[in-house]
């Protein structure tokens, strides 16, 4: 049956905001559920979609989702960056916003089955292949070798610290932790995400790889990952654009013939190439 | 096909004004130029006037629109949010092919891709739309390189050609049809048909003669801009035009890129307003902490062009999002109308 009620068009869902977790410096996450019973029912997402926040007074804003498509807690995890996220910041547990989405197309998930999947991260961008990796890991047994590489740039800036730790005591998750300088007390590896990445021996056939990053970090990434023999349009990344409708209208997400709004925000590298912009 | 003697026109407008807010083409009595507007007065209603300088556009999709009223309570934790719905019915008398054709595209835009944009649905939902034949060029038209004038072929309610006395009305709708029989409008003859072709061909005929300003092949521009061979050195000259004022987009027909914005009133309730905007400005795809992707100006303005003629984008809209109506060129102070731009991708192609 079609549903009705989601996406979320025009006007905003008033959602409740549950529990406030402070992730890293400047980042949050704020657990919510919508106040109306049948749309908390209906919203379900697949990962790699975004939602636009509202922050009553401040504005609206994009945001990706972290949350697994199935048994996961509603969150978002936001970086105080500008006028409505920090406006989103001075919320409290019990305070209202508002939601319009689903949005977008999202990543893979039925299609990479029994691949080997590479998740590369940098800093927050953590936070879009969370969906995905909890997703893939609620189904472990589908899938080939799972990877997680990722890096910040001191201990304090890696995100989900506990959902790791969970990953970590599920079978069969390979995961590679850096940070940019030497630390007293960090054990793991000092450097660039793209260096680790030089480093691991991966998996190359049957594979694909989850990149989200600082545009800095997912360039030299990409060029890692195919040095090690990863095809081009086996590379998947969520973009980030500047956007105020979400439903492809007000074009301020458009890069060439694509919105991301609509078309995206999950592109594999090969599509990314032939867009004509900068990450 | 159906006859509107010429000082019944009048009539045809008060009519409309019955159940419609009249909008149409009338002289500005302080400046003199032709402006699409709300007719306060139908009778101000004026056929013979040149192509207004601004297309019908803001009639569907106002500068400055509010969407959405809400209320937050804090303390309460009650939110109250409103959807504004205060349109009213409106009749566009008078539009020029290229404007009407310039409506065809924002419905497509808005109303035939994966979301339905249910602001715009509203205006389009309770319009009555009226065109008017170029029975001659004006000197900035090249509506005939785009294939949108001089005369409508499809989505009017009625649609208007002179021809001597009065003029020649073709029914496009049942509503059309309705107002037709009401107005008690005689039929116009069996030669009524092709007299309006006539009419048309002579005006086809006649550009070469008075629509000077403009030309545009624009299937050569499109081809170039699809396929993406265009030297960077032509975006940067064509950027070191723009003085980033986006005049090009508030008079384009077609141009519908919109910001929005959260308004704090005085009694506690937030408006959110949808406002025109337009990719020249640099502001256009800033994002929070300061990261722009599409940062040097040529970035934009190969953007807009772009968005007119690639054929990604005439596929998607079933026409180049350009309808040779003229007014970039004539508002552009740094001479990049859109004519101007395909000239010079032209010019890189021939070596002229």
């Amino acid at each position: 049956m079609e549903n009705k009620l989601v996406p979320i068009i025009t006007v905003p869902e008033v959602a409740t905001v549950l529990e406030i977790r402070e992730e890293i410096a400047d980042v949050r996450t704020f657990y919510f559920a919508f106040d109306r019973q049948e749309i908390e029912q209906a919203f379900k997402i697949r990962s790699g979609q975004f939602i636009m926040c509202t922050v009553f007074g401040a504005g609206e804003f994009a945001v990706s989702l972290p949350f697994s498509p199935e048994n996961d807690r509603k969150h978002i995890s936001v970086r105080k960056v500008g006028k409505v996220t920090a406006a989103l910041h001075e919320l409290q547990p019990g305070d209202k916003i508002g939601i319009r989405g689903p949005f977008g197309n999202g990543f893979p998930f039925e299609e990479i089955k029994g691949k080997n999947v590479i998740y590369v991260a940098g800093g927050i961008g953590l936070i879009p292949l969370r969906s995905s990796i909890v997703h893939v890991l609620q189904h472990r047994q589908e899938f080939g070798r799972l990877i997680l590489v990722y890096g910040a740039r001191t201990s304090r800036d890696l995100m989900y610290k506990d959902s790791i730790r969970e990953w970590q005591a599920t079978r069969d998750f390979e995961t590679y932790f850096t940070i940019d300088r030497p630390e007293p007390g960090w054990d793991g590896r000092v450097g660039f995400v793209n260096q680790l990445v030089a480093g691991l021996n991966l998996p190359s056939e049957n594979t694909v790889a989850f990149v989200c990053g600082p545009p800095v970090m997912f360039n030299a990434v990409i060029k890692e990952l195919k040095l090690k023999g990863i095809k081009e349009q086996e590379i998947y990344s969520t973009l980030e654009r500047h956007m105020k409708c979400g439903i492809g209208k007000c074009q301020h997400c458009a890069i060439g013939r694509t919105l991301v709004c609509v078309d995206g925000p999950v592109y594999t590298y090969r599509q990314i190439k032939t867009l004509g912009e900068q990450i | 096909m159906y006859w509107l003697p010429g000082d019944q026109v009048k009539l045809l407008a008060r009519r409309l004004a019955e159940s419609y807010s009249v909008y149409g083409p009338r002289r500005d009595e302080i400046s003199g130029e032709v402006v699409f507007d709300r007719l306060e007065v139908p009778e101000r209603l004026d056929l013979q006037a040149a192509i207004p300088y601004n297309p019908p556009k803001h009639v569907l999709f106002p500068h400055y629109e509010e969407i959405l009223r809400y209320l937050y309570e804090r303390d309460s934790q009650k939110v109250a949010i409103e959807k504004i719905d205060k349109v009213e019915p409106k009749a566009l008398v008078g539009l020029r092919a290229c404007d009407l054709n310039g409506i065809l595209c924002l419905d497509r835009f808005f109303l035939w891709q994966e979301f339905v944009d249910e602001v715009y649905l509203e205006h389009r939902q309770k319009l009555f739309l009226i065109s008017n034949t170029c029975v001659r060029p004006f000197p900035q038209c090249f509506c005939v390189c785009t294939d949108s004038g001089p005369a409508a072929r499809e989505g009017f309610d009625l649609d208007l050609t002179f021809a001597g006395q009065g003029y020649l009305v073709q029914v496009g709708s049942r509503k059309g049809q309705k107002l037709v029989e009401e107005l008690g409008l005689q039929p116009a003859g069996p030669e009524a048909a092709s007299l309006r072709e006539k009419i048309v061909d002579e005006s086809v005929s006649s550009f070469d003669s008075f629509a000077l300003e403009n030309k545009a092949w624009v299937s050569r521009a499109t081809n170039r801009l699809t396929t993406g061979f265009i030297k960077p050195e032509v975006w940067e000259y064509i950027g070191n035009q723009c003085f980033e004022c986006g005049a090009c987009s508030f008079v384009c027909p077609t141009c519908s890129c919109f910001n929005v914005e959260e308004v704090n009133r005085v009694d506690g309730q937030t408006d959110r307003v949808r406002t025109w905007d337009s990719c020249s400005f640099e502001g256009y795809t800033k994002m929070a902490g300061d990261h722009n992707p599409r940062k040097p100006v040529e970035d934009r303005r190969n953007k807009r062009f772009f968005c007119k003629l690639s054929y990604s984008q005439s596929k998607k809209y079933l026409r180049p999002g350009c309808v040779g109506c003229g007014r970039c060129a004539r508002v552009c102070p740094g001479d990049i109308g859109l004519p101007n731009v395909v000239t010079y991708i032209r010019r890189e192609i021939t070596g002229e």
